[in-house]
C-alpha cells in the first residue's frame, strides 16, 4: 500500500513537473496522424518522435510510405471532404502548387500568430529564405514564390542544393584547378577524361523523362535561363537554355558509357565508385562519399561552389511539411511540424546526417567540423535559386512527358539541341494554353 | 421431361452481369470521360466537357502517332521473332529428346518471373559500365580484337535509341517466346496419332509432315497465339517502363506508355481515355481481321 502511495506521487510529481514545461498541455493526448516518405532524413526524424511525445503529449502515429506511393496516398485522403484522416503531410516542393489549387491544405499564418501555439524561440526568418520560398511559399505573381499575394503553407524539411563535389587527389595529382565556372568546368572535364585512366571528367544523370530535366535545370539557372518568362511564356529555346544544354552535352560526353539512360542513383555510383572526378548535384552525395562501406573515395573528396556562368544559381528541392485542410487536429499539427523543424530539432537531424533547413544549423561549427561540406554549403545558400523551376500545378505534366522526352532526343542524337528545344517549347506552349494561361 | 427455355439464361446470368460490370460498365466510363477535361485526384464535380477536342487533338498530336509508329515496329519485331522462335522450338523439342522435360521447364521459367524484375533484371544485365553483357562483349573483344568492328566492345545499351529499341525487343522475346513454344507444344501433343501415322506411311519426311500436316492442323492454335501475343504487345508497359522509360528521347515510348504517362504523370485523365480508345480500336481491329481467316470458336470442323 505505501509503495503504491509512493509510486502514485512520484507519478503525479512527474506530471507536475513536465506539465509546467508544456506550454501545449491542452493538446495532451491528441493522437495527430503523419505521412511522410521513407527516406533516410525521414527515418531519422521519425526516431525523434518518442521524445516529442514525452515532451508534449501528444502522441504521433506515423504512416510512412514509399516516396513513389506518397502522393496517392496523400491525395485519396486529402481531398475527402470533411473529416480527414491525415493532420501532416511531407510533399516533395514541385507538388505544393497542385495542393494549394486544390485547397487540400491550409495556410500556416493562422497558427504562427497565435502566441499560445507558437513559441516565440521558433524563429521563421531563420530558415533558409529559398528553401521556405520552393517548399512552403504559394501565391505572389508568379504563383510559386515570394510577393504581395503569397501565403505560407508549408516548413521545409529534408530541403537540398547542389555543390560541386571532386576528387582531392585527381586534381593534386595532375596540379588542377578547381574550376568556378562553366567555363573551367567543361575544360577540366574535358582534360581529365582525355588524360587520367580509367577516370572520366564528370557524371550525370541522363535518363528520359525527370531525371534528364534535372539534370538540365542544374545547369540552366546558372547559365541564366528560365523555363518560364514572367508572363508565363515557356523560353526553353532562349540562347541561355541552348548554351545550357550544350553545356549539359559536353558533360554527358565527358561521363562514363551509358549515362544517357542513367537515374540518380547511377549517377551517384559512378563518383562513388571512382570511375568521375567531379560530381555536380545534389549536396547529399557529400555524406555517401564519407561512408566507406558505400564510397571507395573516402577522404579523397573536397568541395567547392556550384560553377558560375552568366549568374550564379544552385537546385532548391526536397520536401516540406504542412497541414491538411481536412485535418481535425490542426493544431496539435503545427505543434508537431513547429517542434520538428525547431532550432534544437535541426541540429540534432543534421548531426545525425540528415539535411538541415535552418541558416543556424548550416553555420554550426559542431557541425561543420564533422561534415566539411556544410563550410560550401553556406557559401552557396545565397545562389540558391528559388525560382530553380517553376512550381506550378502544371509543372509535372511540362517535366517529364515534354522536357524529359525533348532534353533526352537531343542528348541522344535523335534531334538537334535546337530542334528540340524549338518542339519543346512549342508543346509546353499548348499545354499551358490549354491550362487556361493565355485566356485572358 | 422439358425444361423451361428461360433456365439456361437464369444460369447464364451472373457471368454475363459480371462481365457486364467489369467490362461494360468501365469502357462506358471511358468513352464519358473522353469527352471531359477531368484531372487526377479532383472531384468530378471540377471535370470540363470538351465535346469532340480530345478526338481533334488525339488526331493531330504527334506523340501519339509516333508511339503508335514505335509500337508497330516493337510488335513486329517480338512477334515475328517469338511466333518463328517459340514454334520452331516446339517442333523440335516435340519428341523426347533425352532431358527434354528439364529443357522445357527451364524455358518456361522467364514466363514465372514477375514483368517489373524482368525490367530489372535486363537493365542490370544491360548497364554500360557493370553489367554482364558489356563485361563479356569487352572480354571477348580484347582476347580476340578482330571481333571489336563487329561490336564486342561496350556497348551503351538503352542509351543509343536503336540499341535501346533493340534490348527491349530481345527482353520481351526472353520472357514470352516460351508462352508461343508452350501453347504449340501443347498442340501439337494433341495431334491425332493416326493422321500422323497415316502421313509417314505415305513416305511424307520430317519436313513434309510440318508443313503438310501439322501446321495446317495447328492453324487455330497459332492464330491463337498470335492473336494472344499482339494484344499483350499492346500492352506492355512494366518492362519498357523500367529499363528505357520510354527513352532515349521518345524512341521506345510505345502507345501503353504514352498512355500511361498522359493519365499518371501529365493527370489528364480526360485525354488519356481518348488514348485508351484509340489503343482499344487498334486491338479490336487487328482481332477481327485475325479471327476471319478462322475463328476457333465457330468453326470446328479442322479437328
Amino acid at each position: 500500500m505505501l509503495r503504491r502511495l509512493v509510486t502514485l506521487s512520484l507519478v503525479l510529481l512527474v506530471g507536475l513537473a513536465v506539465g509546467q514545461s508544456n506550454p501545449w498541455e491542452a493538446y495532451r493526448g491528441t493522437t495527430i496522424v503523419v505521412n511522410w516518405p521513407a527516406t533516410y532524413h525521414f527515418e531519422l526524424a521519425a526516431s525523434l518522435i518518442p521524445q516529442f511525445t514525452e515532451e508534449t503529449g501528444i502522441e504521433v502515429e506515423l504512416d510512412s510510405v514509399a516516396y513513389v506511393n506518397m502522393r496517392d496516398r496523400q491525395v485519396v485522403e486529402i481531398s475527402k471532404p470533411g473529416r480527414g484522416d491525415l493532420d501532416v503531410v511531407a510533399w516533395v516542393v514541385f507538388t505544393k502548387g497542385e495542393y494549394v489549387a486544390n485547397q487540400w491544405i491550409t495556410p500556416l499564418a493562422p497558427f504562427l500568430i497565435n502566441p499560445r501555439l507558437t513559441s516565440p524561440d521558433y524563429d521563421i526568418d531563420d530558415i533558409v529564405p529559398a528553401f521556405l520560398l520552393a517548399g512552403g511559399k504559394v501565391g505572389g505573381t508568379k504563383g510559386y514564390l515570394e510577393g504581395p499575394g503569397a501565403s505560407l503553407y508549408g516548413i521545409p524539411f529534408s530541403p537540398e542544393t547542389s555543390i560541386l563535389s571532386y576528387r582531392t587527389d585527381i586534381f593534386e595529382e595532375y596540379d588542377l584547378e578547381v574550376p568556378t565556372t562553366y567555363d573551367e568546368l567543361l575544360e577540366t572535364a574535358q582534360f581529365i577524361t582525355d588524360n587520367v585512366p580509367d577516370v572520366y571528367g564528370m557524371t550525370t544523370r541522363g535518363s528520359a523523362g525527370h531525371q534528364v530535366v534535372h539534370a538540365w535545370l542544374l545547369h540552366l539557372s546558372p547559365y541564366g535561363g528560365t523555363v518560364l518568362d514572367d508572363d508565363f511564356n515557356p523560353v526553353v529555346n532562349s540562347p541561355e537554355a541552348i548554351a545550357a544544354t550544350y553545356a549539359l552535352k559536353t558533360i554527358l560526353e565527358n561521363s562514363p558509357p551509358g549515362m544517357a539512360a542513367a537515374g540518380a542513383g547511377e549517377q551517384d555510383a559512378a563518383f562513388l565508385q571512382g570511375q568521375s572526378a567531379m560530381y555536380l548535384d545534389r549536396s547529399i552525395v557529400a555524406a555517401e562519399a564519407l561512408d566507406p562501406a558505400k564510397s571507395r573515395i573516402a577522404g579523397n573528396v573536397g568541395y567547392a561552389l556550384h560553377p558560375v556562368q552568366e549568374k550564379c544559381g544552385s537546385e532548391t528541392g526536397g520536401f516540406a511539411l504542412g497541414i491538411p485542410s481536412n485535418s481535425q487536429n490542426q493544431e496539435a499539427a503545427w505543434i508537431f511540424i513547429q517542434w520538428l523543424t525547431s532550432k534544437e530539432r535541426d541540429l540534432e537531424i543534421a548531426m545525425m546526417g540528415g539535411n538541415p533547413t535552418r541558416t543556424s544549423t548550416h553555420a554550426n561549427p559542431e557541425l561543420q567540423a564533422m561534415y566539411p561540406w556544410y563550410a560550401t554549403v553556406v557559401e552557396q545558400l545565397p545562389c540558391a535559386d528559388a525560382d530553380w523551376r517553376p512550381l506550378i500545378p502544371e509543372w509535372g505534366a511540362m517535366n517529364a512527358p515534354i522536357l524529359g522526352d525533348e532534353i533526352s532526343a537531343a542528348l541522344t542524337g535523335q534531334k538537334t539541341i535546337e530542334e528540340a528545344l524549338d518542339s519543346a517549347n512549342e508543346r509546353l506552349r499548348e499545354l499551358l494554353d490549354r491550362a487556361g494561361y493565355y485566356g485572358w | 421431361m422439358r425444361t423451361n427455355r428461360f433456365v439456361p439464361y437464369l444460369f447464364l446470368l451472373p457471368a454475363v452481369a459480371i462481365l457486364a460490370l467489369g467490362l461494360l460498365v468501365p469502357l462506358y466510363n471511358s468513352v464519358m470521360l473522353s469527352f471531359y477535361d477531368w484531372g487526377f485526384g479532383q472531384p468530378w464535380s471540377a471535370r470540363r466537357f470538351l465535346g469532340f477536342a480530345n478526338f481533334e487533338r488525339l488526331v493531330t498530336d504527334p506523340t501519339v502517332w509516333a508511339s503508335v509508329r514505335t509500337t508497330f515496329v516493337f510488335g513486329f519485331w517480338v512477334v515475328t521473332l517469338e511466333m518463328l522462335i517459340g514454334v520452331g522450338l516446339a517442333l523440335l523439342l516435340e519428341k523426347a529428346v533425352r532431358g527434354a522435360s528439364f529443357i522445357r521447364t527451364i524455358f518456361v521459367m522467364p514466363l514465372m518471373i514477375a514483368p517489373v524484375v524482368v525490367g530489372l533484371i535486363w537493365r542490370y544485365l544491360l548497364d554500360a559500365r557493370n553489367g554482364v553483357i558489356n563485361y563479356y562483349l569487352t572480354e571477348i573483344g580484347e582476347a580476340l580484337p578482330f571481333l571489336q568492328a563487329l561490336g564486342f566492345k561496350t556497348q551503351t545499351w538503352l542509351a543509343d535509341p536503336t540499341l535501346a529499341m533493340v534490348s527491349i525487343i530481345v527482353s520481351d522475346v526472353w520472357q514470352w517466346t516460351p508462352f508461343v513454344f508452350m501453347i504449340v507444344l501443347a498442340g501439337l501433343q494433341g495431334l491425332p496419332g493416326d493422321v500422323m501415322e497415316a502421313a509417314f506411311i505415305d513416305g511424307a519426311n520430317w519436313w513434309k509432315m510440318t508443313w503438310h500436316v501439322k501446321l495446317p492442323m495447328l492453324r487455330n492454335i497459332l492464330l491463337i497465339a498470335l492473336l494472344m501475343r499482339i494484344i499483350d504487345v499492346f500492352r506492355a508497359l512494366e518492362v519498357i517502363f523500367i529499363m528505357t522509360g520510354g527513352g532515349p528521347g521518345s524512341s521506345t515510348r510505345v502507345l501503353s506508355l504514352t498512355l500511361f504517362q498522359t493519365a499518371f504523370t501529365s493527370q489528364d485523365l480526360g485525354y488519356a481515355a481518348t488514348i485508351a480508345l484509340l489503343l482499344s480500336v487498334i486491338l479490336i481491329v487487328f482481332s477481327i481481321v485475325l479471327l476471319m481467316f478462322s475463328n476457333p470458336l465457330k468453326d470446328k470442323a479442322d479437328f
